[in-house]
């Protein structure tokens, strides 16, 4: 195998897990995972969280 | 940090003014209820940094909606070190109305007196100095949009804050002064923060004061059995209400001078009410404005002059369309002129993306590099990309028209033109906000359903939300109608994308109708609206949210769409042993596999069973939808270029659509049932976690997932058995009809069974 091609292998793999890993700590985190551009006052990474945990 | 809230009305200017103090761009619409959650900034330009809070408008602190609750829970939990609240001066008696509860609060406090630009332009006065003498708290007149008066703002505030404040009624001379003063001494005696405040909100017997002081609200039930008013009998809650009002036009009418006496002047948004609003003429107005939009955005015949004149093609015409002269004119003409929208993604597609990728493609090509390293860059990862990106343009020219008719105000009216129609399918014209909020992303739409009290409703909205196509569904739209016009020679691209559309608009209505008569039964809540003013959109904002939507997708693209490619390339291309696949062995591979197992689900939908050996494609990109509803675009790019296919089409997208139309064998009905499946079954995974948080329990969510299962295989399936063969629409009806029928049986017995409990 050609260096050039165990390089992509590698980025490749590191592109998956990095998109999946990125993913499960925005949840933790309780952000938006949307990431929809749509320029919505939800597009920054805000918690979304139940209403009714606002109104404890 | 100290922090500044950012409390009013709705539409009175709060992020407006929070995009400015911050450098945010926060979306601003012309609407109420945009921001339906508080944003946080900081404002650097004072002594010291400062936290500003946007908070979603709200017309008192008696929460009526949850985003109404998160403004009041902010002002009195969080305790902010000052509330600026923003007062639209256009409409000072209304907005003064939060001002006097707010008042009452233990907080230092400043008013913002917003929108002087536009008192100016009215050729009225605000005596801000008066009103500051008559509220005892400090104004400062500004102007959010122009930017005038934030610097003078933001340093009286920091003054109130330093200073302190303790809370103060208006209604001290009122009817029930004793009552609330009495309610005060007892709060301020369990110690209680802001006792004058929850001594009113006890007195008006709000919901949650009751709820959170019920020893001390027996001190009202027995005042309320000596003391009745004459108008208002024992509803204290309007008699205070009534003595705010009272308070605000005795003192404060004097401190605004009109130029123009007449009580109700009709303004130039009056006028253009009158027409927009009509009740004959408004709904009609509003499905062309639609049409507008499309024709403007998809349509490859404008304003089908090439149909009209006989316009010839630039074949026809002699151009030499492999030069690079030919190629930019047809970017612009074929024998018709093409729309704004589709000139620009011509120029991207044909231009742009077919040089820059064509020249990476060729280099990946010629590198030496192995037969898979060269299959999975330029079959797998660059084909994904090429087929999504090239749907760039069409998104943001769709978005750019929406934001619009957002921006213009124009958006409001169509929420109260609906209403009437809305309220006999039980949903009030409140759920159209959120619901056209669904054009763009189902996220901020299901988020925003919180400007609806009734959970029912919010439930119901939350359900058909995804019916309203989203950006990211555009591609499936776009390409399949496109290889649709492009393979068979039917139709009109921009058509077939409208009509797509109202199928959406039609399912989600006669969803509503069935789950507001079954299992999400409820009264139809009232729908009072305050109507913003027309206003030009502002290019700045627009821009700047182009942008934004641009820069979004652009990292969706390169980072969960080039995942979603990977996986899919090397899936496709190793079978269960891990034995690496020719392109001629794709069918042994794991997806393949896979897909084949559950391609006779879809029998009935059109692209099951009865498509040829490859016909599990189908399934493949209806499943990869799930993470992103670009990959289903994206999918078909990397299957069409290991697939291979004689089809050659202009653009990008169309053309991977077309290979597979050729390699499945699959028709025009199974096509739009394909489309109407991708449209109304689950939404992406994100938005299938918003649905989950903003739902009321776990049992509405598992209701809502089944939901969206069954009615895409209805929608589909019906698209696909009419277009097929035409008879089953009666079968169909009479489905609907007994349908219909039971649910009206259910309602029968169910009132039948109430009746006897009573």
């Amino acid at each position: 195998m050609k260096p050039v091609e165990i390089i992509i292998i590698i980025a490749a793999a590191a592109i998956v897990v990095g998109v999946i890993v990125a993913a499960i700590i925005r949840k933790k985190k309780g952000i938006s995972s949307c990431d929809c551009g749509c320029g919505c006052a939800h597009c920054k990474g805000c918690g979304i969280k139940k209403p009714e945990e606002e109104k404890k | 940090m100290i922090r500044f809230a950012l409390a009013g009305n709705p539409n009175c200017g709060k992020t407006t003014l929070f995009n400015s103090l911050t450098g945010s761009t926060a979306h601003v619409g012309n609407w109420p209820g945009v921001t339906v959650d508080k944003r946080e900034g900081v404002y650097k330009k004072c002594a010291e940094p400062i936290q500003v809070i946007d908070l979603p408008g709200i017309y008192s602190l008696s929460p009526y909606t949850p985003e109404e609750v998160i403004a009041r829970n902010y002002v009195l939990d969080e305790k902010p070190d000052c509330v600026i609240n923003i007062v639209d001066a256009t409409n000072l008696e209304r907005n003064l109305y939060l001002s006097t509860q707010i008042m009452e609060i233990d907080v230092p406090m400043v008013i913002a007196l917003n929108m002087m630009d536009a008192v100016e332009k009215q050729g009225d006065k605000i005596d801000a100095k008066a009103l500051e003498n008559k509220l005892g708290v400090p104004v400062v007149a500004i102007s959010a949009l122009k930017g005038a008066g934030l610097a003078e703002l933001m340093e009286a505030a920091y003054k109130a804050c330093k200073a302190g404040r303790s809370g103060k009624t208006v209604l001290e001379n009122g009817a029930l002064a004793h009552l609330i003063t009495d309610v005060k001494i007892a709060l301020s005696g369990q110690g209680v923060d802001n006792p004058l405040f929850h001594a009113v909100k006890l007195a008006e017997e709000d919901e949650l004061e009751v709820k959170a002081h019920k020893d001390t609200v027996k001190m009202v039930e027995e005042f309320k059995e000596t003391f009745k008013d004459d108008t208002f009998g024992d509803d204290f809650e309007a008699l205070i209400a009534d003595a705010r009002y009272k308070y605000i036009s005795e003192n404060f009418s004097s401190v605004v001078t009109k130029k123009n006496k007449e009580k109700f002047a009709s303004t130039k948004s009056d006028k253009a009410d009158k027409v927009l609003t009509h009740k004959i003429w408004g709904i009609p107005i509003f499905l062309v404005v639609l049409f507008a939009i499309f024709h403007l955005t998809f349509s490859e015949d404008f304003l089908y002059l090439g149909k009209i004149f006989g316009f010839s093609s630039l074949e026809e015409l002699g151009v030499d369309t492999e030069a690079f002269g030919g190629q930019l004119l047809a970017c612009f003409y074929d024998g018709a002129v093409f729309s704004p929208g589709v000139i620009i993604n011509n120029l991207w597609n044909n231009i742009i993306v077919e040089y820059a990728f064509g020249w990476l493609v060729n280099i990946i090509a010629e590198s030496g590099m192995s037969v898979w390293a060269i299959g999975l860059l330029n079959d797998g990862i660059i084909e994904g990309l090429k087929a999504v990106l090239s749907f760039l343009p069409p998104i943001l020219v769709l978005f750019l028209f929406f934001s619009i008719l957002e921006d213009s105000g124009y958006m409001a009216r169509i929420a109260f033109i609906l209403d009437r129609m809305f309220r006999k399918f039980g949903l009030s014209g409140r759920a159209f906000l959120p619901m056209i909020m669904g054009f763009g992303c189902s996220v901020p739409a299901m988020i925003n359903t919180r400007t609806l009290a009734d959970d029912k409703e919010r439930a119901a909205t939350i359900r058909v939300i995804p019916f309203f196509s989203c950006g990211a569904k555009l591609p499936i739209l776009t390409a399949v109608a496109g290889a649709i016009v492009a393979y068979f020679g039917v139709g009109n691209a921009d058509l077939i994308t409208y009509g797509m559309y109202l199928l959406g608009i039609v399912s989600a209505i006669l969803a509503v109708l069935f789950m507001r008569n079954t299992t999400l039964k409820g009264e139809t809540p009232p729908f009072i609206m305050e109507l913003p003013a027309y206003h030009a959109p502002q290019f700045k904002n627009l821009m700047i949210h182009l942008w934004d939507k641009a820069k979004h997708f652009l990292k969706k693209a390169f980072t969960i769409i080039v995942a979603s490619t990977i996986v899919i390339w090397v899936l496709m291309h190793f079978d269960f042993t891990w034995h690496f696949l020719e392109d001629e062995a794709v069918d042994k591979s794991i997806l393949a596999q896979i897909s084949m197992l559950f391609q006779p689900i879809f029998t009935p939908l059109g692209f099951g069973s009865q498509l040829n050996a490859n016909g599990w494609v189908f399934v493949l990109a209806a499943v990869s939808g799930l993470i992103a509803k670009e990959n289903v675009i994206a999918t078909f790019g990397v299957l069409a270029a290991i697939l291979g296919g004689v089809i050659e089409a202009n653009a990008e997208g169309v053309g991977e659509v077309a290979r597979m139309i050729d390699a499945t064998g699959i028709g025009i009905p199974g096509l739009i049932a394909f489309i109407a499946f991708n449209m109304t079954t689950i939404p992406c995974f994100a938005a299938v976690g918003t649905a989950k948080a903003e739902l009321m329990n776990n049992k509405s969510y598992h209701g809502t997932l089944i939901f969206w299962i069954v009615s895409s295989f209805i929608v589909a399936a019906a698209v696909y058995t009419i277009g097929s063969w035409w008879w089953t629409a009666f079968i169909w009806a009479v489905a609907i009809a007994i349908t219909a029928y039971l649910v009206v049986l259910y309602n029968k017995r169910a009132n039948a069974k109430l009746n006897d409990h009573e």
